[in-house]
C-alpha cells in the first residue's frame, strides 16, 4: 500500500559523483591551503558538526514526538529516523577533528597557556577532551541504532509492549541527549573562543540545529515525493513540518536575540569581544545571519497558506538550511581562522559530507517501510485538521 | 421594525446535523444561519463560509503596533529626553525590541478581539434573538427565514431533512 | 477527527452533551456549602491582613521592610517573579497546548487561565508597592508631561511594565472571548430574574451561530499564536531585570529560556493543586483525569529537568569561565549564610519532579499533590536565591550584609494569597470552570463512554 523506497543503481551512482566531486574539490582546496591548516581542520570541524548534529537533531525530533504520545508524526517519521542512523558516520568526522585540534582550539598548545586557559585545563586539555568526543559518538551511536532497531520491529511484530519499550528508550535517550547537547556543543565550538563563556550557548547550538533539521526534514519529503513515493503525506502533514520550522525560527531568533542583548548591554569586555571580532571582521555575515534565519521564514511562512505548500516550504528550507549553516560559520570560524575565508574548500568540504550525509539517509530509508504502519495512533495521521 | 419570521428545526447530532444540511442544499433552500453548542468541524466548508478576514486585520495591526513602538521609542531617545546609559548609543535598538514586541502583541491582540465582536455583533448590550435555549447545550439548529408566508412549506422541508423537532418563530 | 482507541479516554463514565452542562454547572446552582464559604472567609480574612500591610508600606513608608544596602530587592522581588512564573502556566495551557493540538487541555484551560489572570493580578502589585510612593504609580507609564521627562526605555524594569500590563490584557480577553460561549450556556439555563440578566449581558449576545463559531476558532487560533510568544517574552523580559546587569549570579544569558521554564514548571505545579483539590471538591472528576494528571506531570519533568540541566549549566560555566566573583557566588550559595534556602530549592526543584519518571507517582492525585506544593516552595526559594544571595555579596566585601524579612513584607505576600484565593472562590461559584463547549467538542472521540441521543 505505501510504495516502498528503492535505493536504485541511478540514485547511488548520483550521490557518488557528488560524493566524488565534494572529494575533489575539497583536496584541491586543501592543496591550496597546506600553510592555512587550521582553515583545513576549521572547515572539517564546521561540516562534521553541522551534519552530525542535525542527524542527532532529527533523532530527538522523533523522541519528542513519542513521549507526546502524538500521532500526526507517524506519517513522516521515516524520514527523520533513517537521517539519525548518520550519527556513527558522522562521529568519524569528530574524530577527524581530534587529529587537527591543535589547529583549531588555542587551549590544546599545553605549553603556551594563560592563566585563564590554565584555570580551565582541568577541563579542556586534550586528553579529557578527546574521551569525551569519543563518548559524545559512541552513546549518541547506540542510542539512534538502539531506537532504530526497536521502531522497525514494530513493522513485524506490532505488540503494543514494543511500543511501550519506545517511549522508555525515548526517555533515556532525552535525559542524556539534553546533558550532551550542550557539553557536546561547549567542548566542539565554545571553546574555540577559550577565554569567552555564555551559559546560554549550548542550547543556542542546538535549537540552531533543530530548525535545521526540519528543513532537512522538508527537503528530502520534497525530493522523495518527487521520486514517487510518500504520496500519503496531505496538506495537513506539511501545515505541521511548517509550523515547526516557523516557530522554532522564531525561537531561535529569540535566544539569539537573549544571548546578544545580555551581553551588549552588560558591556563587559570579556563577553562582548566575542560579538565585537564577529561584527568588526564578519560584518555582513553577521548581520545577514540574523536577518536571513529570522525575517525570510518569519515573513514566509506566516501566512496559513504558505505553510501548506511545498513549494514555499521548500524556498524557506533551502534559506534556513543554508543560513544556520552560516550561523555554525560564524560560530566556529572568528575564533578559528579570524577573518572570512570562503571558496573551494568550503564548498568541496560541504559537498563532500553532505553527499555523505545523503547516501546514508537514502540507504538507511530503503532498509525500512516508509510508515510504522503498525503503530497504534498512525490511523491519527489521516484524520486531522489544522483549523484556520 | 420589519417583522421576521424563522422556522428552526433542531438536530442532536452534529451528524445529522451536516446530512440535513446537505439535504436542504440539494434543494437549493437557502439556510439563513446554523447554531450549535460548539464549532462543529467541516461545518464553515459545508455551510461554504468565506475565510475569516480577522488574521489580517490582526497582522495589520500588530505591524501598526510595532511601527508606533519602535518608532515612538527611537524619537523619545533621539529627540525628546536622549538619556546616556552606559554609553549606549541614542538609537540603541537591541533594548527598543522588548517593548516594539509587546506593543506588537497588544495590538494585534485588541484588533482580534474587537474585530471578531464588531463582525459577529457581539457586545455588552447586543440583544440577539436566542430561538431555543437548548441550542448552547445539546441541540444543533438549522434556522430558516419564512418569506411569502411559506412557512408550513419549510417546516416539512426541515422534518425531511432530519430534524427532530421543528418551530415558528416571530421576531 | 479519529482518534486511536488505544488512547486513554478524557473523560470519564456515560456522558452526553446535556450530562456535560449539567456537570459544570451544578457547582454553580444552589446553596455553597461549607468549604466554600470558609475558603472565602479566610482567603479573605488574608486579604485583609496584606491590605493593612501594604497601608503601612505606604504610611510609614518602605523603611517597614527589611530592605537595606546591598540587599534591595528581597521579599517583594521574590513574590512579583513567583506570581508571574505562576500565572504562565494558564496561558501555556490555553495557547501553547492548543497549537499542539492536546484536546485534554479543555478540562483544565479555563481555571488554568483565570488562575493566570489573578497571578498577574498578585505580582503586579509589587512592583507598585516596592516604589514606595503609590500614588503616583502612574508615573511609570510614557505620557505627555509637565516635567517634560519620559520614560526610561532602556530599562528593563520599563519594559515590565510593557510586558506585564499586555499579559494580563491579552489574558484577560484571551480568558474571556473563550468564556463567552459557556456564559451563553449558563444564561440559558436560568429562568428569568436579575441572575439571568446579569449573564445576558456578560454573553455578549452569544447565540452558537456557526459563523462566530468560525470567527471565534479563527480568533481563537491566532491569540494562541500570539499568546505563545508573549508568554515567552514576559517571563524572559523578567529575567532581563537581572541578567542585564552585571552581578554574578545575576548576568547570565541562560535567563530567559531558564525563567521561562521555571515559570511553566511552577505554574503547572500551582494549576495541579488547586485542581486535584477542585475536581473532588466540585464533583469534576470525571472530567480531570489520571490521564490528564499524567500529561501534566509529564510537562513538569520536562520543565523541571530543564530547571535542572541550567542549575547544572551555570554550576559549570561558573567554574569554567574562571571568573572569581561568578565562582564565589555559587560557592556563597551553597555553603554561605542563606546555605539551608539553596538546598531546599535543590531538593524541591531538581530531585522531587524526577519522582514523576515513576507511573505510578505521576499517576497518583496524592503523591502529584504534595509534589506540586514542594515544586512551589522550590521555586519560591530559587527566586530568594537568585536576588538574595547574590546582592548580599558581591564585589566588594566590605559591602557585605544580610537580609530578613519584616513582618510587613511577609504580610503582603499573604495578602497575595488572600487575595488569590478570594478572586478563586468567586471564579469557581459565579463561572464554570471547565470549558463546556470545547469539552462537548472532544467528548465524541475522547470520553469513555458517549451518549448519543437521537436517531
Amino acid at each position: 500500500m505505501y510504495k516502498s523506497f528503492e535505493f536504485t543503481k541511478k540514485i547511488k551512482s548520483f550521490l557518488i559523483a557528488t560524493i566524488v566531486i565534494g572529494a575533489v574539490l575539497a583536496v584541491a582546496g586543501i592543496a591550496m591551503n597546506l600553510d592555512h591548516t587550521h582553515r583545513i581542520w576549521a572547515n572539517v570541524l564546521l561540516n562534521g558538526f553541522f551534519f552530525t548534529a542535525i542527524a542527532m537533531s532529527a533523532a530527538f525530533f522523533v523522541i519528542v514526538h513519542v513521549l507526546g504520545e502524538s500521532g500526526w508524526h507517524t506519517s513522516v517519521q521515516r524520514i527523520p529516523e533513517a537521517m539519525a542512523m548518520y550519527v556513527p558516520i558522522g562521529g568519524v568526522f569528530m574524530l577527524l577533528v581530534l587529529v587537527g585540534m591543535h589547529d583549531i582550539y588555542h587551549w590544546s598548545h599545553t605549553e603556551h597557556l594563560d592563566e585563564i586557559l590554565l584555570g580551565k585545563s582541568a577541563y579542556l586539555n586534550p586528553m579529557f577532551f578527546s574521551i569525551r568526543t569519543v563518548a559524545y559518538i559512541i552513546i549518541w551511536s547506540l542510542l539512534v541504532i538502539w531506537f532504530r532497531k526497536t521502531s522497525l520491529k514494530t513493522d513485524t511484530d506490532a505488540n503494543i509492549k514494543l511500543f511501550n519499550r519506545q517511549r522508555g528508550i525515548a526517555g533515556i535517550f532525552i535525559v542524556i541527549f539534553a546533558v550532551t547537547s550542550s557539553t557536546s556543543a561547549w567542548d566542539w565550538i565554545m571553546s574555540i573562543d577559550a577565554h569567552w563563556f555564555s551559559t546560554l550557548f549550548g542550547w543556542y547550538i542546538f535549537v540552531s540545529t533543530f530548525v535545521s533539521a526540519v528543513a532537512v526534514v522538508i527537503l528530502l519529503l520534497f525530493v522523495l515525493r518527487r521520486m514517487g513515493y510518500m504520496e500519503h503525506i496531505n496538506d495537513e502533514h506539511l501545515h505541521d513540518l511548517g509550523k515547526y520550522l516557523f516557530g522554532f525560527s522564531i525561537f531561535w531568533a529569540y535566544l539569539w536575540v537573549s544571548q546578544y542583548l545580555l551581553i551588549w548591554y552588560s558591556n563587559i569586555p570579556e563577553e562582548t569581544i566575542y560579538y565585537v571580532k564577529r561584527i568588526q571582521d564578519f560584518e555582513g555575515l553577521f548581520y545577514a545571519n540574523v536577518i536571513i534565519n529570522f525575517l525570510a521564514p518569519f515573513l514566509i511562512l506566516m501566512a496559513r497558506g504558505t505553510k501548506r505548500k511545498l513549494n514555499w516550504l521548500i524556498a524557506a528550507s533551502i534559506i534556513v538550511l543554508l543560513g544556520h549553516w552560516v550561523d555554525m560559520y560564524l560560530a566556529i570560524m572568528p575564533g578559528a581562522i579570524g577573518h572570512p575565508e570562503f571558496g573551494i574548500l568550503e564548498i568541496g568540504m560541504t559537498v563532500f559530507v553532505l553527499g555523505i550525509f545523503l547516501f546514508m539517509f537514502f540507504r538507511n530509508f530503503a532498509k525500512a517501510p516508509v510508515v510504522p504502519e503498525n503503530h497504534p495512533y498512525f490511523k491519527e495521521s489521516f484524520d486531522y485538521d489544522n483549523i484556520r | 421594525m420589519q417583522e421576521k419570521a424563522f422556522v428552526s428545526g433542531y438536530y442532536l447530532d452534529d451528524k445529522d446535523l451536516v446530512e440535513g444540511i446537505r439535504a436542504l442544499q440539494e434543494k437549493d433552500i437557502e439556510i439563513a444561519d446554523v447554531r450549535t453548542p460548539f464549532p462543529v468541524h467541516g461545518l464553515d466548508k459545508v455551510l461554504k463560509y468565506r475565510r475569516s478576514r480577522l488574521p489580517r486585520a490582526g497582522f495589520v495591526a500588530g505591524a501598526f503596533g510595532a511601527a508606533i513602538g519602535f518608532g515612538f521609542q527611537a524619537w523619545v531617545f533621539t529627540e525628546a529626553w536622549p538619556l546616556n546609559f552606559g554609553g549606549k548609543p541614542f538609537l540603541s535598538v537591541p533594548s527598543f525590541i522588548p517593548v516594539t514586541f509587546e506593543l506588537t502583541v497588544l495590538m494585534a491582540a485588541f484588533a482580534l478581539v474587537f474585530g471578531f465582536l464588531i463582525s459577529s455583533k457581539l457586545g455588552p448590550g447586543a440583544d440577539n434573538v436566542i430561538f431555543d435555549e437548548e441550542v448552547t447545550n445539546d441541540r444543533f439548529q438549522i434556522l430558516l427565514e419564512v418569506s411569502n408566508g411559506n412557512s408550513e412549506q419549510l417546516q416539512s422541508e426541515l422534518q425531511s431533512a432530519g430534524a427532530e423537532g421543528v418551530k415558528h418563530h416571530d421576531v | 477527527m479519529y482518534v486511536s482507541p488505544v488512547r486513554e479516554p478524557l473523560i470519564s463514565g456515560e456522558k452526553s452533551y446535556s450530562k456535560v452542562t449539567e456537570d459544570i454547572y451544578a457547582p454553580m446552582t444552589g446553596k455553597p456549602g461549607k468549604l466554600w464559604f470558609g475558603g472565602l472567609t479566610l482567603a479573605l480574612i488574608a486579604l485583609g491582613f496584606g491590605l493593612f500591610s501594604i497601608f503601612i508600606t505606604v504610611w510609614d513608608g518602605i523603611g517597614t521592610w527589611g530592605l537595606d544596602r546591598t540587599i534591595g530587592w528581597g521579599w517583594g522581588i521574590t513574590n512579583f517573579v513567583w506570581w508571574v512564573g505562576i500565572g504562565h502556566a494558564g496561558t501555556f495551557i490555553s495557547a501553547i497546548l492548543l497549537l499542539f493540538r492536546q484536546k485534554w487541555r479543555t478540562s483544565i484551560n479555563r481555571s488554568a487561565e483565570a488562575m493566570t489572570i489573578f497571578a498577574v493580578m498578585c505580582a503586579g502589585l509589587f512592583p507598585l508597592i516596592h516604589m514606595g510612593r503609590l500614588p503616583l504609580g502612574f508615573f511609570i507609564f510614557p505620557y505627555p508631561n509637565t516635567r517634560d521627562v519620559w520614560v526610561n526605555f532602556n530599562s528593563p524594569l520599563l519594559w515590565d511594565v510593557f510586558a506585564i500590563s499586555t499579559y494580563l490584557t491579552v489574558s484577560l480577553l484571551f480568558w474571556y472571548m473563550g468564556l463567552i460561549p459557556d456564559i451563553g450556556t449558563i444564561r440559558d439555563r436560568l429562568k428569568n430574574g436579575i441572575q439571568k440578566k446579569i449573564y445576558a449581558f456578560l454573553s455578549f449576545g452569544w447565540t452558537g451561530s456557526a459563523r462566530h463559531w468560525a470567527r471565534h476558532e479563527s480568533m481563537s487560533l491566532i491569540l494562541a499564536g500570539l499568546a505563545a510568544p508573549l508568554v515567552l517574552s514576559v517571563h524572559t523580559i523578567v529575567s532581563f531585570d537581572f541578567a542585564t546587569s552585571v552581578i554574578p549570579g545575576w548576568h547570565t544569558t541562560i535567563f530567559p529560556p531558564y525563567f521561562v521554564s521555571g515559570a511553566v514548571f511552577s505554574g503547572f505545579a500551582m494549576v495541579l493543586t488547586l485542581m486535584i483539590i477542585t475536581r473532588k471538591a466540585i464533583n469534576l472528576e470525571d472530567y480531570i483525569t489520571k490521564a490528564h494528571l499524567e500529561s501534566m506531570n509529564k510537562i513538569i519533568i520536562a520543565t523541571g529537568s530543564i530547571v535542572g540541566i541550567a542549575y547544572i549549566t551555570e554550576l559549570f560555566i561558573a567554574w569554567y569561565s574562571g571568573v572569581v566573583y561568578e565562582q564565589y557566588a555559587f560557592v556563597n550559595r551553597a555553603f554561605g549564610p542563606y546555605w539551608w534556602a539553596y538546598w531546599i530549592m535543590m531538593t524541591c526543584n531538581v530531585i522531587t519532579p524526577q519522582l514523576f519518571w515513576i507511573k505510578k507517582i505521576r499517576r497518583s492525585f496524592a503523591a502529584t499533590f504534595v509534589i506540586s506544593i514542594f515544586v512551589n516552595i522550590g521555586m519560591w526559594f530559587e527566586r530568594f536565591v537568585i536576588i538574595v544571595t547574590s546582592l548580599h555579596r558581591d564585589f566588594l566585601p566590605s559591602s557585605w550584609s544580610m537580609y530578613s524579612p519584616t513582618w510587613v513584607e511577609v504580610g503582603i505576600y499573604i495578602g497575595t494569597f488572600g487575595l488569590f484565593f478570594t478572586l478563586f472562590f468567586l471564579f469557581i461559584r459565579f463561572f464554570p470552570v471547565i470549558a463546556i463547549a470545547e469539552v462537548k467538542s472532544v467528548l465524541k472521540t475522547s470520553s469513555e463512554k458517549f451518549i448519543k441521543k437521537g436517531k
